[in-house]
């Protein structure tokens, strides 16, 4: 068991460093966010003023959360990218004849992915401070979205890791950008279900993406007592071992 | 007399589409034996050896290295076993040292240990000047010696080698010989597999030669001459598998996983 942890620590570690190299790399994913925040908040900020729009709050502050969401939703998908990466250099090859237990393999990937988040994370919400955002549940509160946020995005990088692992091809695993617009346009992200049209509302309330989103925009705007937090947390933990379970038996597979 | 530290029994891999890369092979290798396994491409060598190390799942057969059993003890067997892959597999974005260092950890190697053996492997493959540099800048010969320091890290008791010279220049070539030497006469036991004749005759005190998934004749070079009535090793290979190195291009890779195009 002890090994297990280390093995865990240091193939963490490895993931970590491979993210700062190089460090340009990790700019895209978080100017789509604020360019969407800046863009968004500025021309629709009228929409606050609709009926039916939650009372007192601003349209930029409405859309805080989706900014957040947005920076670890776009880095996430990098985990399996790094993993086609291991496959085509071979190295993978190496690490699966070591004597360490797989899931150290995907945990390490999943750790860099939390790491990344956090990263990104805050930094998104240091500009989001100083734009005059405020967290209504205070500290404690930021350290809860933090918590939602990786535990989505390591579910989330988990698709990419099983993309990976099934097509083996680089282009492919890219390629599963595009499934992070339906996935994010097809919520609350933009607007609040009961100003969404009734087919849009249909489809977002089936998208666990809007429970993560709804889940991040309790803690920015109300407080503990709002029912989206918990169920925001229920939702990213079902993904995370759902897909934690489905990653490392496309592992086995991918293997032999 | 050593005992048997690699057991094959029987061992067949038939990939998708009916493709039968290897066809019941059976040998065993000695503790301390360097033994070569040769023959032409499209032979099922690589598949053999990615069977023997638990990269390709075999169709049937049994695998017994170091008196354990593959399916069993696999993680036990890894902690034995050293890997140098045809396919040099390297983390581009780490440096030589880092990924020694890495190794040397998820080997569960003591902290001291790792510094001397990262010492000593750099020494080794005369790469200690560009210990620091990451892998990405190395040159191909640079590659392949830093590949073999990885795989001694733990100092494993079987290291398997496929192709371990080759892009070589002469002088690395016979660097890399005079440590594959070394380490055989320091007790490892070496499997190797090889396309230059020159290479399976100056190391390997024990040779198989494989074709169309079969073994088709094993022994020492003496005994493969006398049997085969060659003039040398190559004759042999000639004599044995009716063509000549290189010539054969049964392409496997593409029932092969990894081989497939993957950028």
């Amino acid at each position: 068991m002890t090994t297990f942890f280390s093995d865990w620590y240091y193939l963490s570690i490895r993931s970590i460093k491979q993210i700062w190299r190089p460090l340009l790399a990790l700019i895209p994913s978080l100017f789509i966010p604020l360019f969407f925040f800046v863009v968004n908040s500025a021309s629709l900020s009228a929409f606050s003023k609709v009926e039916g729009f939650p009372e007192g709050i601003s349209y930029k502050d409405f859309i805080a959360p989706v900014a957040l969401f947005t920076a670890i939703f776009f880095s996430a998908g990098n985990a399996g990218i790094e993993l086609v990466q291991d496959i085509s250099s071979g190295y993978f090859k190496k690490l699966i004849i070591m004597p360490i237990s797989r899931l150290t393999i995907i945990l390490g990937r999943l750790t860099e992915v939390a790491f990344q988040a956090v990263f990104q994370g805050l930094i998104v919400l240091v500009l989001l401070l100083a734009v005059g955002v405020h967290i209504k549940t205070g500290i404690l509160g930021t350290i809860a979205i933090f918590a939602l946020l990786m535990l989505f995005a390591m579910a989330w990088s988990c698709v990419s890791m099983i993309f990976a692992l099934r097509t083996q091809n680089a282009r492919l695993v890219q390629s599963m950008f595009v499934l992070v617009f339906p996935l994010l346009y097809l919520t609350t992200s933009q607007a609040p279900k009961n100003l969404l049209p009734p087919v849009f509302a249909a489809i977002a309330e089936k998208n666990p993406v809007t429970y993560i989103i709804e889940g991040v925009r309790a803690l920015v705007l109300y407080d503990w007592s709002h029912p989206a937090v918990w169920q925001g947390f229920v939702i990213a933990l079902i993904l995370f071992v759902v897909l934690v379970a489905l990653a490392l038996n496309s592992f086995q597979k991918a293997l032999k | 007399m050593p005992g048997n530290i690699i057991e094959v029994k029987d061992l067949r891999k038939t990939y998708p589409g009916n493709v039968e890369a290897v066809r019941g092979v059976s040998f065993h290798v000695k503790e301390g034996q360097f033994y070569g396994f040769l023959g032409p491409n499209g032979a099922g060598k690589t598949t053999t050896m990615n069977m023997l190390v638990n990269l390709v799942k075999r169709t049937s057969g049994e695998i017994i290295i170091d008196g354990q059993h593959l399916d069993q003890h696999a993680r036990d067997i890894y902690a034995k076993i050293g890997f140098a892959m045809q396919e040099i597999g390297l983390d581009e974005t780490a440096t030589a040292r880092e990924m020694l260092q890495l190794h040397g950890r998820l080997y569960h190697l003591p902290k001291e240990r790792i510094e001397e053996q990262i010492t000593k492997l750099l020494k080794l493959v005369e790469l200690e000047k560009v210990a620091d540099r990451y892998t990405s800048t190395y040159s191909g010969g640079m590659r392949r010696r830093f590949d073999l320091a990885l795989s001694l890290i733990h100092e494993p008791k079987v290291l398997f080698l496929d192709e371990p010279t080759q892009g070589l220049d002469p002088h690395a070539r016979q660097l890399i010989w005079n440590h594959l030497r070394d380490l055989n006469e320091k007790g490892m036991t070496i499997f190797l597999t090889t396309h230059f004749m020159d290479e399976a005759e100056a190391l390997c005190d024990h040779i198989a030669i494989m074709d169309k998934g079969q073994i088709v004749t094993q022994g020492s070079v003496e005994e493969l001459v006398t049997k085969h009535q060659a003039k040398n090793l190559e004759d042999v290979f000639l004599k044995t598998t009716g063509s000549n190195l290189g010539d054969e291009e049964v392409n496997l890779k593409a029932a092969d996983p990894y081989a497939r195009s993957r950028m």
